[in-house]
């Protein structure tokens, strides 16, 4: 058990590396763990049940595994891998940005004149 | 002048009207009930669609394609094949000497 999360066969378009592979399956991971993890929330958060009950939801909560956390989950570069400065809107960072922009790759970007 | 404010039964019954029609909680104690988490949108579908997914590829068209007898030209297989030619003929060659 190696990488318990990772998909079998390899379902991603685009620029692939470890670091690429690693977060998308985190994402999955999360994804499919979302509802577990909200139930036991509302059961942490509910003052109204047994002390007992709540105090369990939260150690159940802290055994997930990491991977099932949204706070593992970062955006990176979908044109090359990078997880710094990544402009949200475009999913990829900064200097993949510029040079698509520049080549007229992306629709609207145009570079500032005045 | 009818002027006064309503009782707070009235209130109290309006806001549970009110929490029917919309389906929210009642809760006029204000406890903690966790209500904000049911509430929440499930955020997964939006992370998990972060990256391109994979489209068909080449190899795929000819795998599928393969059963019904469809072959497409594949420059890379030919290459080989050739090469492979060349090397028995070669050999052929060097035992017949």
């Amino acid at each position: 058990m190696a990488a318990p999360f990772r998909a079998k066969r390899l379902d991603l378009g685009g620029f692939i590396n470890g670091r690429v592979i690693r977060d998308h399956s985190k994402r999955k991971a999360f994804e499919q763990f979302e509802p577990e993890r909200q139930a036991l929330r509302y059961i942490i958060r509910n003052t109204t049940l047994p002390q007992r009950a709540r105090a369990q939801a939260q150690l159940q909560l802290t055994q997930m595994h990491a991977y099932t956390r949204p706070t593992q989950i970062k955006n990176r570069c979908v044109a090359g891998g990078i997880a710094r400065s990544i402009i949200r809107d475009f999913r990829i960072a900064r200097y993949q940005f510029r040079a698509q922009a520049l080549a007229g790759e992306l629709p609207g970007v145009r570079k500032a004149s005045w | 002048m009818q002027n006064m404010a309503a009782p707070y039964s009235r209130v109290l019954a309006l806001a549970k009207a009110q929490c029917r029609i919309f389906s929210m909680t009642f809760n006029p104690e204000r406890l903690r009930l966790g209500n904000k988490i049911l509430r929440q949108r499930l955020r997964g579908p939006a992370f998990a669609a972060w990256y391109p997914k994979k489209t068909v590829s080449f190899r795929d068209l000819q795998d599928t394609y393969r059963p019904l007898g469809l072959t497409m030209f594949d420059e890379a297989e030919d290459d080989r094949e050739e090469a492979i030619q060349m090397y028995n003929n070669f050999s052929l060659h060097l035992k017949s000497r």
